[in-house]
Order: structure tokens, then sequence, then C-alpha cells
């Protein structure tokens, strides 16, 4: 199975947004709504004056959003891409909110979480990711990181790679860009959402309290059959 | 023999633990992250296996609405006649004798008759009357929940069309799950002693023909027996 990486190359980006246009053509996204972008930063050493990161979402290793969701609508796949069941997702936004890099929304016609899949469905047909595709600069390199003869694995042998990554419980981002990159203190660690963190508590106490019932119930069933508890004048079924 | 249970009532009971037990099996492995949930993994893939993660939500949401429907059915058709009986006779509450009820049943049921005279408790039940305590309380849970499940399922079956809504969504899901694991911690309980427990034959045989032997209600719901509006209307 093949583990898709995509490493971005920054100093090659020169803000055209091609990727963010392809994207939303490949991907037939609704007016308005994005599924990558590219971060302005003012930057005295550039050129431009500015620096430009693209990105999207970041195929996290420990990805929030799949723990964040109630239904496992969002997964992992095995190749490393993180994906959203649009059959299973109920639109509860959970995994947009906790999402450190904001790299969810929900569709506002289906009501279900929308985000980044490497392009998938065209992806099956052979195609690169739109965004790779359109880039004229090739700053974003796209591929199996396993196979030793793909690019995106030759470029990551020998270029220092930077992770963007929350200051503290970094879900280890697997979108990588190489060399150094501004800027890198924006994502944020976010807390589930409180319904959400609630949740988890009446599951555990669910859990306990079923068990003790339907424990307490089998023992005082067993109880019965071993020592019942006599048949004095007060059982019905001897005065009836 | 005395009437307890008109058929519409048995009727919608049963009809009731058929869509309750297939609700919360379907809701339970719709809820297939194992944090959220108490059961586990297992449970989940087990029914995607069987019926496929989008044919699994359909079954909820229909089985949830037709459940809904037939209680709406139900309660404009038999308001005066049993659901306002019904939930008058289970908010007749009196604390201390329902208190008592529930204690002692619960160490009868587990020390039995002889520990608790050993230990110096008194084993004698407090007369009941149509419901026991036991059966209030869970009735009480029961329509609650249900009601907290309706207002939260409808809220969720409906808000893929809403924008902005997805605060809304994460309070209705844990309404939905609270008021479900209610009930569903009750349910054994429930279960074990209308069709399990020893000298109880005759309350779910009622369940089935509507009618209980005159001793076994002078046994368990005294007080019912002398009510004014007591078996007696019942019977007519």
């Amino acid at each position: 199975m093949a583990r898709y990486v995509m490493a971005v190359d920054t100093s090659r980006c020169m803000n055209c947004r091609a990727c963010i246009l392809a994207c939303q053509q490949r991907n037939g996204l609704r007016y308005g709504y994005y599924r990558n972008w590219v971060r302005r930063t003012p930057d005295a050493g550039s050129p431009s004056g500015f620096a430009f990161q693209p990105g999207s979402c970041m195929q996290c290793e420990n990805p929030p959003c799949v723990a964040a969701c109630p239904t496992l609508a969002t997964y992992k796949g095995k190749d490393g891409v993180v994906r959203v069941d649009k059959e299973r997702c109920i639109g509860c936004g959970s995994c947009v909110s906790v999402c450190p890099y904001g790299a969810r929304y929900r569709d506002p016609v289906l009501g279900v979480a929308d985000k980044c899949d490497y392009c998938a469905p065209s992806r099956a047909l052979g195609l690169e990711p739109a965004c790779v595709q359109a880039c004229a600069t090739r700053a974003r390199i796209f591929g199996d990181a396993d196979d030793p003869n793909d690019p995106v694995a030759k470029i990551l042998a020998v270029r220092k790679v930077t992770r963007v990554e929350p200051p503290e419980h970094s879900p280890k981002p697997t979108q990588v860009y190489l060399g150094e990159t501004k800027p890198t203190d924006w994502p944020r660690t976010t807390a589930l959402a409180a319904p959400l963190a609630m949740m988890h508590v009446v599951a555990g106490a669910v859990r306990w309290l079923g068990a003790l019932s339907l424990f307490g119930v089998v023992g005082v069933f067993l109880k019965e059959l071993v020592l019942p508890s006599g048949s004095g004048p007060r059982d019905p079924d001897k005065t009836a | 023999m005395i009437r307890r249970h008109t058929p519409s009532a048995i009727f919608m009971h049963w009809f009731n633990a058929l869509c309750w037990l297939l609700l919360l099996a379907s809701g339970l492995a719709l809820l297939a992250n194992p944090d959220m949930q108490p059961v586990g993994a297992w449970w989940p893939r087990l029914w995607n296996g069987a019926l496929g993660a989008g044919g699994l939500l359909d079954l909820h949401v229909t089985l949830g609405a037709a459940w809904l429907a037939v209680y709406v059915v139900y309660c404009l058709l038999y308001l005066r006649r049993e659901v306002l009986p019904f939930l008058r006779e289970i908010f007749r509450l009196t604390p201390g004798q329902d208190l008592a009820w529930c204690l002692r049943k619960g160490l009868v049921l587990t020390l039995g008759e002889p520990a608790m005279r050993r230990l110096g408790l008194n084993p004698e039940l407090p007369p009941q009357g149509f419901y026991n305590a036991g059966q209030k309380l869970f009735a009480i849970a029961a329509v609650a929940g249900s009601l907290g499940l309706v207002l939260s399922g409808v809220l969720l079956a409906l808000s893929r069309g809403l924008t902005d809504a997805e605060n809304l969504v994460q309070w209705a899901l844990f309404v939905h799950l609270a008021c479900a694991g209610i009930v569903a911690v009750g349910l054994p309980v429930h279960i074990y002693m209308a069709a399990l427990a020893p000298g109880e034959g005759p309350a779910l045989r009622s369940m089935f023909t509507g009618q209980v032997p005159e001793a076994f209600a002078r046994h368990h719901n005294p007080l019912w027996l002398t009510e004014p509006d007591g078996p007696g209307v019942m019977r007519k």
C-alpha cells in the first residue's frame, strides 16, 4: 500500500492561486469554499515583500478530527490520507472545530464535512491531485513516500523538512515543507467541542451503570436458580 | 381474572419494545467512535458488515420516524382514554413509600428475605397502586428519555439542511446519547423483573392477554384494587 505524502517548497510559490482554483474545479466545490489555501506573510527578505505558504489538510498521523468524529465518518486510510465518508457523516462539525489547521468546513448544502483528500476520485484514475498538476512552479510535490523511485521520496531523502504544527500536542502532520517556511506558529491545539467531550463522560457512565445493571440482573437470576427465595404463603402463584 | 391492560396498550408496549431494541442496537452501531459509546468498536463493525454505513443510518432514521408516527397517532386517538391516565399514574409519586419500596425490593432480590430479617431489616414492601415504585421510576425515565430522543432525533435527522447548525447538532447528539443511556441502563432490570423473576409470570402473561388473577393483583397492587377508578372501571 502506498503512503501518500505531499511536500511543499514554499520558496517556489508565487501566490498565483492556481492550486486553489484547480481544486475547486476538479472537486466541484461550492462557490466561496476552498479545500486549500496560500498564506501570505509580510517578509522583507523576499523579493515580493511577502512569504507565501501553500497548504491544505496536513493528513496528520494522529488526526484530531478522527478522534473527534462520533461516527468515524472521518478516518485515516491505509494510504495515509484522511478522508470523509459522506454517507456516515452527520454534520456535527466537531472535526471542523477541532482541526488545528482549519482545513475543514461543513458543506452548506449536503451538511457534511468536506476537506482535501488529495483528489481521491481522480487519483483513482491515475491523475495527480489538481493542485499539484496546476502548479506552474512545481512547488507541490506529491507521491508515495515508501516508493524509493518516487519523486517525493527522492526529495524527502535529500532536503531538510519543516513541519508546521501546534506548539503542544502535535498531531504529526504528514504534509511537510521543504527547507524553511514562514510562518510556523499559526496552528492551534483546539479542545474537543463541549457536547462531544461530555459524550465521553456519558459513554463511560453508561458503560459502568449498564454493566452493573446487566450483571446485577444475571447475578440475581443465577441466585434464584441455585437458591430459590422460597415459596411462602406470599407467593402469588401458589395462592392464585 | 381482572382486566389490567387494554389491547391498544398491549400493542403499543410490544411495538415500543421492538422499536426500542432495534433503535438502541442500530444507534450504538452508528456511534462508531469507541470513546463516545458504551459497547466498544466490535458492535459497529458487526452492523456495518451487515448493512453498510449508509444502510444503517437509513434504517435508524426510518425506524425512528415510524416509531414516532405510530406514537403520535396513538397519543391523538387515545389521549383521554389511555395516555393521560397512564401519565397521571406514573407521576403519582409518594417519595417516602416509593424509596422504601425500591430499597427493600432491591435488598429482597439480592440478599433475600431471611438474610434481611437476620440483619434486622424489614423486608415487608409498602402496598403499591397500579404501578409499583420501580415501574413508575422506569416509566418516567422511559417517557422523559423518549421525549428527549424524539426532539434531538428529529433535529439530527433534519439538520443536514441547516446552515451554521454545528453546535445545535452536537448538543442534540449529546442529548440523544444521554437519554438512550438512561433508559438502556434500566432496561435489563425491567426485562428481568417482568419476564424472568420468579412469581412474576402473571404480569408477563397479562402483557399478552390483558388479564391478571385477582389474587396476584391483591398481592402486587392492593391500592389499585381499592381505588374508585380501579379495575372496576377497567372491567366495563
